[in-house]
């Protein structure tokens, strides 16, 4: 048996090179933080886990919801009051968007406040900013989709935010929207860019910023800069 | 200015090497995190759920928007801005801010990096801390723009039964709807619940030749569709209403051109305020706008009269 186990190993491994992965991904050393500091470098892992909760829940969502005004509401009470455990699952989403908002806020505090972004991990940073922009949008566009008189009337507000940008404002509001007045074209763009287009996004977005991670490595906790000539420039 | 990242790129590998391995160190962390997060999260979908308001309606204009909780102090900013400077608070100022933050790393690339070392950074970094968290609290303290009208839950059953049925298909209610049926909310005002009630359960009973079918509903939905359509329908003033306006209010107020230029155009009041809300107001302004230079009119008109006014210019602009 333990025998027949090793060969299974060594099958895989020769054909996906996982323990390599393994190796790169887990195993590797990185600088160490001490007491509370360390708990600090755990956010954005506790980002990327809500997220994970999100899509699930999401996907669960999907298989109820109807993105049209004639029934998107009563679909949503269809899932609070009928679905197996819906008003559950419903209330993981909703405060997990909040959640997700919350720790990638905390996550960039915490990387902007220790300078973590400056040489070589720039590019994690910027596609880290991106990525907020992204939850933004994620908050914004999930927000429109129960349909009740919160989503619509906050929707209205921001849309009509997004019309006041200088030059382009009327054309922006108009997309997306989806013509002049808030409807039904209103909600199904929404919920494509709430279910198609911003998890391809992020995602994406998703993986660069974590193969940049492990590429830099994680960054060390900071030190006070020492005056010139006195032992390690760097500090 | 680069010659510290050859050093940086030696002193981090030296760091590594003294490190621990990301696992089962850092990951045990990020697990237990990970759990506790779960358990909060799972605590508050449980006991607090994912509220839903009343089904969107778009014709409802009193309804107070509030937006998701961490754009309410963007939503605060806006009101220091007035006017046409409002675009810049909501588009140019966030967007500059975004933009300063990706290029950030481009601006700041000196060495050092503890928050210590950094004190205009750092400074700026608390400051923008402070000024959204009171900008949220002062959020949540304001005051709603529009009064909070409490709806009753015949009325929203009725308006989702009138939603159900197709009513609009032949009815206009405020400019929408069809054109084979009468205009609802100028129509229901002069009839009387009962009449109502009896047209539901058989239209023809009361309208010979109606063309509207009979609908077949139970007593509770006969109803609520009764209280939806009362709730929406102008209540009938008196021919004295106007000139109860032109006599006390027309001195300070304008409707349609004619008027005084103290006090606000009433002209499309309707759109924007309910009765019970004007009522109060021309009873005492002060009580809803401590701000407001208008007189109490409880006691100038009797209670009759107020209403009578406030049928009428609830009647304006809808």
């Amino acid at each position: 048996m333990k025998r027949r186990c090793r060969a299974v190993g060594e099958w895989l491994r020769r054909r996906t090179g996982c323990d390599r992965v393994w190796e790169t991904l887990f195993a590797r050393h990185i600088p160490e933080a001490e007491g509370p500091t360390a708990w600090l470098y755990t956010l954005g892992s506790a980002t990327l886990f809500i997220f994970v909760v999100q899509a699930v829940t999401g996907a669960l969502l999907a298989m109820n919801y109807v993105p049209s005004p004639d029934h998107a509401y009563d679909s949503v009470r269809f899932i609070n009051e009928k679905v197996l455990c819906g008003s559950f699952i419903h209330g993981l989403h909703h405060f997990g968007a909040s959640f997700m908002v919350v720790l990638v806020v905390l996550h960039m505090l915490r990387v902007y406040f220790m300078g973590a972004y400056k040489y070589p991990r720039e590019g994690t940073w910027m596609v880290g900013v991106v990525l907020l922009l992204v939850v933004i949008g994620f908050g914004f566009t999930g927000y429109l989709l129960p349909w009740d008189q919160k989503a619509y009337w906050a929707t209205m507000v921001g849309t009509n935010i997004a019309g006041q940008t200088p030059f382009v404002g009327p054309l922006v509001s108009k997309i997306l929207k989806g013509g002049g007045e808030m409807g039904a074209s209103t909600l199904t763009r929404f919920y494509a860019l709430h279910v198609l287009v911003l998890p391809a996004v992020v995602l994406l977005l998703i993986g660069i910023h974590l193969f940049l991670v492990v590429w830099h490595g994680i960054s060390e906790p900071p030190e006070r800069a020492r005056r010139r000539g006195e032992g390690n420039p760097l500090g | 200015m680069a010659d510290w990242h050859q050093d940086y790129e030696r002193r981090y590998k030296e760091l590594k090497q003294k490190g621990k391995s990301f696992f089962p160190y850092a990951v045990f962390k990020d697990c237990l995190v990970a759990f506790l997060l779960f358990g909060l999260l799972a605590f508050l979908a449980w006991k607090l759920g994912a509220h839903l308001e009343s089904l969107a309606d778009p014709t409802d204009t009193s309804y107070n928007p509030r937006p998701e909780w961490y754009f309410l102090f963007l939503f605060q900013a806006l009101k220091a801005f007035p006017g046409s400077l409002e675009s810049v608070a909501a588009v140019v100022l966030p967007g500059a801010v975004f933009a300063a933050l990706f290029f950030l790393p481009l601006f700041d690339r000196g060495h050092k990096r503890h928050p210590l070392d950094r004190p205009f950074l750092t400074g700026l970094g608390v400051l923008a801390i402070a000024g959204v968290t009171a900008l949220t609290v002062e959020g949540y303290r304001s005051p709603l723009v529009n009064p909070v009208v409490e709806k009753n839950p015949e009325v929203v059953e009725g308006a989702r039964l009138y939603r159900q049925l197709n009513c609009a298909y032949c009815h206009k209610i405020r400019g929408k709807g069809g054109v084979v049926g009468p205009q609802l909310d100028r129509v229901v005002g002069a009839e009387s619940p009962e009449w109502l009630e009896r047209h539901f359960r058989d239209p023809s009973a009361v309208t010979p030749h109606s063309a509207m079918p009979r609908l077949g509903l139970l007593d509770d939905e006969i109803k609520a569709l009764t209280a939806y359509l009362k709730s929406i329908a102008n209540e009938p003033f008196t021919q004295e209403a106007p000139k109860l306006f032109a006599e006390n209010c027309a001195v300070c107020h304008k409707i349609r051109g004619q008027g005084g230029e103290v006090g606000p155009d009433l002209s499309t009041i309707g759109s924007a305020r309910d009765k019970s809300f004007i009522v109060r107001y021309i009873e005492d302004p002060a009580k809803t706008n401590p701000k407001s230079g208008m007189p109490a009119f409880r006691g100038q008109l009797t209670d009759l009269q107020i209403e009578d006014l406030a049928r009428y210019l609830s009647s304006l602009g809808r």
